[in-house]
């Protein structure tokens, strides 16, 4: 319960201070702002999507459904924060390049990720016995983060991309006004303990549902 | 250990000698693909017409066609050793790995087949500007080794589920349409003169990564 009041009050704080103090980088303007949204949940669902592939790969080390649950819960978090992702920076596409959606490499990869991950859904939702879905779930998830990773870091480098990395972080150091750094930096740590205190509740959510299946 | 490679070759062999033969015997798997794939042939280049001078649609269309071709098909290996309850036979005399690597060998060898058709129909059909050639295979190839590798895993994972037919188009796609996308582009890069490396690297990638971890997740597809 503290848990969740502090982690509220965390991010309302940011955002008053991200939205109202830091300045703006010159070229986005006040597009700057969704940097504060758009990367922290970027970052958290490739954390929670690694997170789910980590846990697929225990369970099949381990053979504990405690660890399907993790993979279960990460994947259908990571597949929200994707969304958000993907919302945010397509707002933000419709103010800089114009349009809502572009086919850019970036939303191209983000978009294949969001269908993978779907998929990841719909094949766990028609596998029947516990095992056997945690089993084939988590071969599945191997592939699909083995399937994404390329898609998320290798594709923006091959092909060329409008998407603004070189703007605000050109020398591949971060490289930003020291009040933008500290409230992206502070939204990234609101934004990860968000996703652990979701995780912890989605996995209870599987636990009790599986006993009281049992 | 020489030893234990060579009789594992063997049995990946006899797999796809296996696969191959009783395929032939009833060939309703590779009619039903290459019907389907000279079939949405025929719906695409009957609706979009001859089109010799634009190789962006060219090569959309031509990896749209093959895809779908492949996924009407794909799991059916898989899916056939379910249906007449197989499988178990097949895992008392072999592995796993090597049933999976004998049937992506036989998933290869289909693929290629249908690409053998189709695609020289394909070209013939829509008009479409002489090839590089050396370039249009690699990407080809390549592309055919992603498909081949990652419909395996996907159809062995799917011939355990309830809905195996609907649902393994819609498992497998969102994997292939990193290939589809780079396939395009590779295709069309080839007819505009540019170069494919970007497209090739990308696409030899996504095949080595696809089978590598396929190579790692294949003891785990049947446990019981």
């Amino acid at each position: 319960m503290i848990w969740r009041i502090l982690i509220f009050l965390w991010i309302a704080t940011t955002m008053v201070v991200a939205l109202l103090g830091a300045p703006l980088v010159p070229v986005l303007q006040e597009t700057t702002r969704v940097l504060y949204f758009h990367v922290p949940s970027a970052w958290i669902a490739s954390v929670a999507l690694g997170w789910s592939m980590l846990n697929s790969i225990l369970y099949l080390v381990r053979r504990d459904l405690r660890h399907d649950d993790q993979a279960a819960a990460a994947a259908e978090l990571g597949l929200v924060f994707c969304i958000v992702a993907t919302v945010t920076g397509s707002i933000w596409a419709k103010s800089m390049w114009g349009s809502w959606w572009n086919w850019d490499p970036r939303e191209t990869s983000i978009f294949f990720v969001l269908l993978i991950y779907g998929a990841y859904l719909a094949l766990r939702g028609s596998i029947e016995g516990e095992e056997k879905r945690a089993r084939l779930s988590a071969v599945y998830s191997i592939v699909a983060f083995v399937a994404a990773v390329p898609l998320v870091f290798i594709v923006p480098r091959i092909y060329s991309s409008l998407h603004p990395d070189p703007i605000i972080n050109s020398t591949g150091k971060v490289d930003m006004d020291p009040m933008i750094t500290a409230c992206f930096l502070s939204m990234l740590v609101g934004f990860t303990f968000l996703f652990i205190w979701l995780q912890s509740l989605r996995v209870r959510v599987f636990r009790l549902e599986r006993r009281l299946a049992a | 250990m020489p030893r234990a490679a060579s009789s594992s070759t063997a049995t990946v062999w006899a797999i796809l000698r296996k696969e191959c033969r009783s395929e032939w015997r009833t060939r309703y798997g590779l009619n039903a693909a290459v019907l389907f794939a000279v079939t949405s042939l025929t719906a695409v280049t009957f609706a979009a017409g001859r089109m010799p001078d634009r190789p962006d649609l060219l090569s959309a269309l031509l990896w749209i066609t093959l895809l779908f071709a492949a996924l009407s098909s794909m799991s059916h290996s898989f899916v056939r050793e379910m249906e007449s309850r197989t499988l178990l036979l097949m895992r008392l005399v072999a592995s796993p790995t090597e049933i999976a690597l004998g049937k992506l060998l036989f998933n290869l060898l289909f693929l290629v087949i249908v690409e053998v058709v189709t695609v020289p129909l394909f070209l013939l059909l829509t008009g479409a500007p002489p090839l590089r050639m050396a370039q249009f295979l690699l990407i080809l190839g390549l592309g055919t080794l992603s498909l081949a590798a990652s419909s395996t895993l996907v159809g062995a994972v799917i011939a355990q589920t309830r809905s195996r037919g609907a649902l393994f188009a819609g498992v497998s796609l969102p994997l292939l349409l990193p290939v589809l996308a780079s396939g395009v582009s590779g295709t069309r890069a080839q007819w505009d003169g540019m170069p494919v490396d970007g497209d090739a690297r990308l696409l030899a990638a996504y095949a080595v990564a696809l089978f590598g971890v396929s190579l790692l997740l294949y003891d785990h597809l049947w446990e019981d």
